[in-house]
């Protein structure tokens, strides 16, 4: 209760500032990028946002609100294959004092669907809301929609879950981590449990097909879990020696910029990832981390 | 009808009639709560007993025994049903048995009226159990191609229950996709809690689903030539618990000569056990209560044995009895099956080709052990075992095997040990489970495509779930077909680290066959079926 009336009290002083500031100034006061080193991973989250200007700046009262984390394996929180429950319930937390009307959490996921989300912590995490407007939702084949992609240079259409196209607000909350393929899975990755198909068949050409959908599947928010980053044996791991512990969350509305910082944390530079290539000459977002506003914070 | 049978008579038995339909009803709908239950909920242990039916069934104890030549103490409990039956006679057969409760209901529903005085075939029961014995003897496990539950579990398992969530699916699709908003508030919540109720978690799909199919709803066409026509002409069950009735403490006093004309009993006995003189056949009768509820005289009822004398010496009723002939050739054939199994030629797999669940025993005992009950195939998450049909053999029909293309062995899951009622799949702890090798993981360079078509892929590589993956790669440049150089990378398998989990086969983005198959090469559990090379320790976790 107390953090969560921290997090209102911030909220409206934030708000109150953005009122007595001018709007240029404002402008350009918010951050492309927050990075948040704490113990607390809800506060961690929590004040990611904040510097981003809060959620009120993302959430409007009587949104719809997917949360999209990675719940693809079936691994427990310590082993770092997945997004931390923690993250992801300090971002439920905001996104229903915003006024959401409805907070849907996925994934498609690689292991067996149930497993994934009792393991993950994730299963718990949201039944511990008790709210009718917090689901977090099996993935059902019916809600595949197939969409035109205008803009793919390597694919032209998908199948993309319904709700990922059709929330009024988007949060992408990948985690930080190892991939044999594309060596890093971060945010464009994690748009990968958010269609259908022989998604297998991205792999041929990951880095462009990435960015081809990341033109479709659009965040309004992009917020990288790397409290704890998984080294080798990515994407699923299964051993804890192959995790370091970070403590920090990123937050960006910039899903390329918040990609290429993730990147840095593994010792390796964004052009290293072929899909924040892709992204990045697509217009998608920026990549060069020298004309990004960063803004970092320790608690 | 003549009038009489029409009266109401107050008999002393009525509450009894109740007292069986009530047990009918509840063991039937026990035995189809369990079935639901035998999934994943949550918890990586199931938490029912949901495995019980097979394990009270004296006829899959003692075949699989005999069959494994050891002592399964997981099947103790069907020592209960021996002791009931030595006391009760067949009860359990007319109270108990879910078989042949769905087999009366089915009847009641369809308001089946056939003359069911003569029994078709009384003695093949009997003759079929005989021979289930001796090939059990002769080390040929065929017990659960006809036990009653193993029919009944393997037919809803893999033809009626997936066949209900396939129309109830189609059902709910199309007025989500096709119909308006207005009918989905009512649709949706109804699909809701059919999911959350009855309905499988989802689509299975299984490769006999028409032979185990059609066998079950064979004994539900049977109820129109007569009632309970599987259990008077086939059930070796049945007849077992029949042999111990026979010889039990109970006995039931029929009608006589003072009865005339009067066959009341005889007409109406669902199970044929009463014959011309109106005596009951011990062996055949279940103990329903018709006929003592209806008898116009009342004097039909069961007593102890040691009060016979009180009741006069009868003449002794025949009962039906195996001839020698018969005798001789159930013998022949189960002394003359291993010979002929044996000779088989087997393509030089000893210990057969398939991919068995990971804590199955070494195959010969597996095969004795395994009472086809279709209980791993139904919990097996990823829909990855299937029945085998002829491609092990005669005595591995309906056994289950793990075809990798449709699903794989689920890392952490342990639950196909813990369902097995007679320990064919030994129960693992995690622990066990993440080192059991089932099997091993080959590449078919012709078809992989960073080998065969220099395109970057490596969907096998990202799934192995060994926490040190048991599949690598390589950065190599090659020369795609059309004469291009490229870096991608091209994967290898490590075999130390293989546990043959088959998820590489099921999650190859090639369409149709797999560029990466497991084989049951390396299987922990056979030692003559090891890699070339490979060093593993000898592994000891199988009692």
């Amino acid at each position: 209760m107390n953090r969560r009336q921290f997090i209102q009290q911030a909220i409206a002083l934030s708000a109150g500032l953005s009122f007595s500031i001018p709007e240029v100034f404002a402008a350009k006061a918010r951050p492309d990028l927050a990075i948040v080193t704490g113990k607390n991973y809800l506060d961690v989250v929590g004040h990611s946002i904040e510097l981003l200007g809060g959620m009120g700046q993302f959430v409007r009262p009587g949104d719809t609100v997917v949360i999209k984390p990675n719940i693809g394996w079936d691994r427990s929180p310590e082993q770092a294959a997945n997004t931390h429950p923690l993250v992801v319930q300090g971002l439920i937390e905001m996104v229903l004092d915003s006024g959401a009307s409805s907070v849907d959490l996925f994934d498609h996921t690689c292991n067996e669907k149930r497993r994934c989300y009792q393991n993950s912590g994730m299963a718990d995490m949201v039944i511990s809301f008790g709210s009718k407007k917090v689901r977090l939702e099996h993935i059902d084949k019916r809600k595949f929609i197939p969409v035109h992609i205008e803009r793919g240079k390597s694919i032209t259409s998908w199948e993309i879950y319904k709700q990922a196209i059709t929330a009024d607000v988007y949060i992408n909350v990948p985690v930080a981590k190892h991939h044999g393929l594309s060596r890093l899975s971060l945010g464009l990755k994690n748009s990968m449990g958010a269609i259908g198909g022989n998604r297998g068949k991205l792999h041929h050409d990951l880095g462009q097909r990435l960015a081809d959908l990341a033109t479709v599947v659009s965040p309004t928010l992009t917020v990288v879990d790397a409290t704890r980053t998984l080294l080798r044996n990515g994407p699923q791991g299964g051993n804890v020696d192959d995790v370091r512990l970070l403590d920090q969350v990123i937050a960006s509305v910039d899903p390329v910029a918040a990609d290429a910082y993730g990147t840095t944390l593994f010792g390796l530079a964004p052009e290293d990832i072929d899909s924040t290539v892709a992204a990045h000459k697509m217009g998608l977002g920026q990549m060069d981390l020298a004309k990004v506003n960063l803004l970092k914070k320790t608690l | 009808m003549k009038t009489p049978a029409k009266q109401r008579i107050m008999s002393k038995f009525n509450l009894l009639l109740v007292a069986r339909l009530i047990a009918q009803t509840f063991s039937v709908l026990l035995f189809l709560f369990l079935f639901i239950k035998t999934d994943y909920t949550g918890s990586d242990t199931i938490e029912y007993a949901v495995n019980i039916l097979f394990r009270i069934d004296p006829l899959l104890a003692f075949c699989a025994m005999l069959a494994a030549r050891t002592v399964i103490a997981l099947l103790a409990p069907a020592l209960v049903i021996v002791i009931f039956s030595l006391l009760f006679g067949r009860f359990f057969c007319g109270w108990l048995c879910p078989m042949g409760g769905l087999l009366d209901l089915w009847r009641t529903i369809w308001r089946i009226k056939v003359d069911n005085k003569k029994t078709k075939y009384p003695q093949l029961p009997l003759v079929l159990l005989l021979f289930l014995v001796i090939c059990s003897v002769f080390g040929v496990p065929l017990v659960g191609y006809v036990d009653p539950f193993s029919i009944l579990v393997r037919g809803l398992v893999q033809a009626v229950y997936p066949a209900i969530n396939f129309v109830s699916d189609s059902f709910f699709t199309y007025t989500y996709q096709s119909l308006p908003a207005a009918v989905n508030l009512v649709t949706e919540p109804v699909y809701s809690f059919m999911q959350a109720t009855i309905l499988p978690f989802e689509q299975r799909y299984y490769e006999l689903t028409l032979v185990s199919g059609f066998i079950l709803a064979f004994l539900f066409v049977g109820e129109f030539f007569q009632s309970r026509f599987f259990c008077r002409n086939i059930c070796p069950l049945g007849a077992l618990l029949g042999l111990f009735s026979r010889y039990g403490a109970m006995k039931v006093s029929g009608g006589d000569e003072s009865c005339g004309t009067c066959e009341i009993c005889r007409t109406n006995c669902r199970m044929g056990a009463v014959d011309e003189n109106r005596h009951i056949h011990l062996s055949t009768c279940i103990l329903c209560m018709d006929c003592m509820v209806k008898c116009p005289k009342q004097i039909i009822h069961p007593h102890l044995l040691h009060n016979s004398a009180r009741h006069k010496l009868r003449p002794e009723v025949a009962e039906v009895s195996v001839s020698r002939r018969q005798f001789l050739a159930c013998l022949s054939t189960g002394v003359a099956l291993p010979p002929l199994l044996g000779v088989r030629n087997r393509g030089g797999a000893k210990g057969g080709s398939l991919i068995r669940p990971p804590g199955a025993l070494i195959e010969p005992a597996f095969l004795a052990r395994c009472v086809r009950c279709g209980e791993c195939l139904q919990v097996c998450i990823t829909n990855g075992l299937q029945p085998a049909f002829f491609q092990a053999g005669l005595e591995s029909v309906f056994s289950p095997y793990l075809l990798a293309r449709s699903g794989y062995c689920e890392f952490n899951c342990t639950l196909c040990g813990q369902v097995c009622p007679t320990g064919a799949i030994q129960p693992l702890n995690l622990q066990q489970k993440h080192t059991t090798k089932i099997g091993h993981a080959f590449f078919d360079k012709n078809l992989c495509l960073p080998f065969a078509g220099g395109v970057p892929c490596i969907v096998c590589e990202e799934h192995c779930p060994t926490p040190d993956k048991a599949i690598k790669f390589n950065v190599v440049e090659v020369k795609t077909p059309r004469g291009d150089r490229v870096t991608l990378k091209q994967p290898y398998i490590v075999d130390e680290l293989c546990i043959g989990c088959g998820i590489c086969e099921t999650k190859c983005p090639l369409p149709g066959r797999s560029a990466i198959y497991v084989t049951n090469t390396g299987e922990v559990r056979d030692p003559e079926n090891q890699l070339p090379g490979a060093d593993f320790d000898s592994y000891s976790g199988y009692s």
